[in-house]
């Protein structure tokens, strides 16, 4: 299994795929965490302004302790992960594609432990790209953002935990799904579409329908509420109090709209993505390879 | 674990993609020591054959055996068996270099194995150069080396004389020659007997999804029998004094003159002056093994209506069908009527021709050649698949066997 590792390891350094998509990751997430820094800090400034202050004494409230930049963080954290999900999807589907999947079933005990090994890398190449996300999504929001509104070192661990992970579930959902469609081109498309079209506008129409709940359940639903709820919760936890009417805004404004607590949302995603990961595996081991 | 015999044994695979029947009912063994050559046209199912011994495609009757063992088996199976598949394999933007090193890795062959086989298949030179710009030979080369990273027992090869010059192709010979020497065991296919003739041994050939002919190449080169077509003024009066002389070998065929296998065309002349028969056209025959191999496999897309020509092999058999010379049944006087082209020269003869003329021949020799494998398996492996023929083509009948069931044919013939 060890040799396995290796040489499915070795399969994604030797190409020039890896860093052809780190670089738009880490640029990506860098330039969502500047813009979305930037924004909240606008917002920040203005509720500390002397016009805002009426209104935040009014609704009891403490602007000067939001940490209004952890919504930037699961934002730019959702965004980034698209690469390591498109990583994943060509894992398999590229080797289906260029046939090499021949000579890795023939150097392979068995079908079982090949793809095994592959799910292994691709965990770790995930935790990668998650590992970048969250360095570069750090940095941009420590660069544009009031160190007012950052959060503390648990607040952040507990975020770059969650990012590391959501990345780590994108990339074998990737997976799962390049196996079944087994097209390099048909995958990307596929998950381009879904992640950044088909489920926004469902989104929308589901939260028109005023059955917001729902969105938890499906997938960019569902990862997006792995981020957003911690984001959410570590805002709500210092932000003092906060009107009930106000929850619902603030978490639709950290993407996790419709979605449930971190580990519930991480559940759901989890059942996606092995829904996705086992089927694929399942197609590719009793695939007649010709 | 595997036996370490080296021996492939394919027993009745059979695969079924929808409709189409890929293979049927295939078996043979392919022996250590020795290059065979897996020989059929294009689409007989030869590719399909090899991926289920590799355990690439599930068979759907049937099971391949490498050392006695499944594929899947095998433990590390890159040991045991490299495979040359298709020279399409690579990632384009992955160097020969470390295309070798992933797979080096899966197989636990140190790294400098890679360069090790590089060298060995010539490529040391492009080793750092991606895979996407190599020639189709440089890809087959590459192909191979890959295949030999485990130092396998068994190298299986479909057609990898595609793409090399001849050149290439001169070195491929050598090197499988020398590898099988080793003792090691080389299944090499392939679409051309001319292409693997001088390096092969053994020979299994297929055609339809079922084995034709399974021994060695030096029986079925003995089958290049020459042959003498005579147009006598008396059939009869000839054919009688070649008896007399001992001469069986007679046939008739389609134009009326009649063929006199395994004697020269001056014994011909000398018999028939003897016998006062006038002779009117007289031409020697050569069947190559080449033709010997198209007669073998084609027919895979032959209409039924070609085994009218099972008739004249009646004239091998002098008892039942010696009569008929004098007195042809209708049937002969018909038969030019069934070829598409005029039956005007026997360079060239029609294809219904050479179908029924040279199987039986093969098929007759089978027992002779089939001893010759070091280790014959208790069971016959090639009786299965002829038995299942539901075409009815010409060869059918004599492949399943040989010499019983000749009185049968004469029989047969004597009736058509």
């Amino acid at each position: 299994m060890g040799n396995l590792i290796k040489a499915e390891f070795r399969k994604t350094t030797t190409t020039g795929l890896w860093w052809g998509l780190m670089i738009p990751t880490v640029l990506l997430a860098f330039g969502w965490a500047l813009g979305t820094g930037a924004i909240f800090k606008t917002v920040s400034d203005f509720m500390g302004s002397s016009d805002a202050e009426e209104l935040a004494t009014l609704l009891n409230v403490d602007p000067s302790q939001w940490q209004m930049s952890v919504f930037g963080i699961a934002r730019s954290i959702n965004v980034a992960t698209i690469f390591p999900m498109i990583f994943g999807g060509l894992a398999i589907a590229n080797e289906i594609n260029r046939k090499t999947i021949t000579t890795t079933f023939l150097t392979a005990p068995n079908r079982v432990s090949a793809l095994g090994a592959k799910m292994v890398v691709y965990v770790l190449w995930g935790a990668i790209f998650g590992v970048a996300i969250v360095a570069s999504v750090s940095i941009g929001i420590a660069l544009t953002s009031n160190s007012g509104s950052l959060p503390d070192a648990g607040g952040w661990l507990a975020l770059a935990g969650v990012g590391i992970l959501s990345s780590i579930l994108m990339t074998m959902f990737g997976v799962g799904v390049g196996a079944l469609m087994t097209s390099v081109v048909g995958t990307t498309v596929v998950l381009l579409l879904y992640m950044l079209i088909v489920e926004n506008g469902l989104q929308l129409v589901l939260s028109s329908q005023g059955v917001p709940e729902i969105i938890g359940f499906l997938p960019n639903g569902a990862v997006n509420g792995l981020t957003g709820s911690v984001a959410s919760s570590l805002f709500l936890a210092n932000a003092g109090v906060v009107p009930d009417e106000m929850v619902e805004v603030l978490r639709a404004i950290a993407g996790a709209l419709g979605a449930f607590d971190w580990w519930l949302s991480g559940l759901i995603f989890l059942v996606w993505t092995a829904l996705f990961f086992l089927g694929g595996w399942a197609a590719t081991q009793r695939k007649d390879i010709t | 674990m595997h036996d370490g015999t080296g021996r492939i044994v394919v027993q009745n695979l059979t695969k079924q993609f929808g409709p189409v029947a890929a293979v049927q009912n295939l078996s043979f063994t392919v022996e250590p020591g020795s290059v065979t050559g897996f020989l059929g046209p294009n689409g007989a199912g030869k590719t399909t054959t090899l991926r289920m011994l590799l355990g690439l495609v599930t068979p759907t009757a049937g099971i391949g055996l490498i050392n006695g063992r499944p594929f899947s088996q095998l433990g590390n199976p890159a040991r045991v068996v490299g495979a040359v598949l298709e020279a399409q394999g690579f990632h384009p933007k992955r160097t020969a270099r470390n295309h070798l090193r992933v797979y080096a890795a899966a197989i636990g062959v140190p790294d400098s194995r890679a360069d090790q086989v590089l060298q060995l298949v010539g490529l040391g030179a492009a080793g750092d150069r991606k895979a996407g710009g190599f020639s189709l030979g440089m890809k087959q080369r590459l192909a191979l080396a890959t295949a030999l990273l485990g130092d396998p027992q068994i190298l299986v090869l479909d057609e990898p004389a595609n793409g090399l010059d001849p050149e290439g192709i001169a070195w491929l010979r050598t090197f499988l020659q020398s590898y099988a020497r080793s003792g090691r065991t080389v299944l090499i296919s392939s679409h051309l007997l001319a292409e693997v003739e001088q390096t092969v041994d053994q020979v299994v050939i297929i055609s339809r999804g079922q084995t034709m002919y399974y021994g060695s190449l030096d029986q079925l080169r003995d089958q290049q029998q020459a042959r003498v077509l005579v147009q006598p003024s008396d059939v009869g009066a000839l054919v009688a004094a070649l008896r007399e002389d001992g001469i069986t070998g007679i046939e008739q065929v389609p134009d009326g003159r009649i063929a006199v296998s395994g004697v020269e065309a001056k014994e011909v002349a000398d018999t028939a002056l003897k016998a006062g028969v006038s002779i009117y056209g007289l031409q020697e025959e050569k069947v190559d093994l080449e033709r010997l191999f198209f007669q073998l496999t084609n027919g895979q897309y032959a209409a039924p209506g070609q085994s009218q020509y099972a008739a004249p092999v009646a004239y091998q058999q002098p008892q039942p069908g010696y009569q008929q010379f004098q007195a042809p049944p209708p049937g002969y006087q018909q038969q030019p009527q069934q070829y598409q082209t005029p039956p005007s020269g026997y360079q060239q003869p029609p294809p219904g021709y050479e179908q029924y003329q040279q199987p039986p021949q093969g098929y007759q020799q089978q027992p002779h050649g089939y001893p010759l494998a070091p280790q014959p398996p208790q069971d016959n492996p090639y009786g299965q698949p002829q038995q299942d023929n539901p075409h009815g083509s010409p060869q059918q009948p004599q492949q399943d066997n040989p010499y019983g069931r000749q009185h049968g044919q004469g029989g047969l013939g004597g009736g058509a």
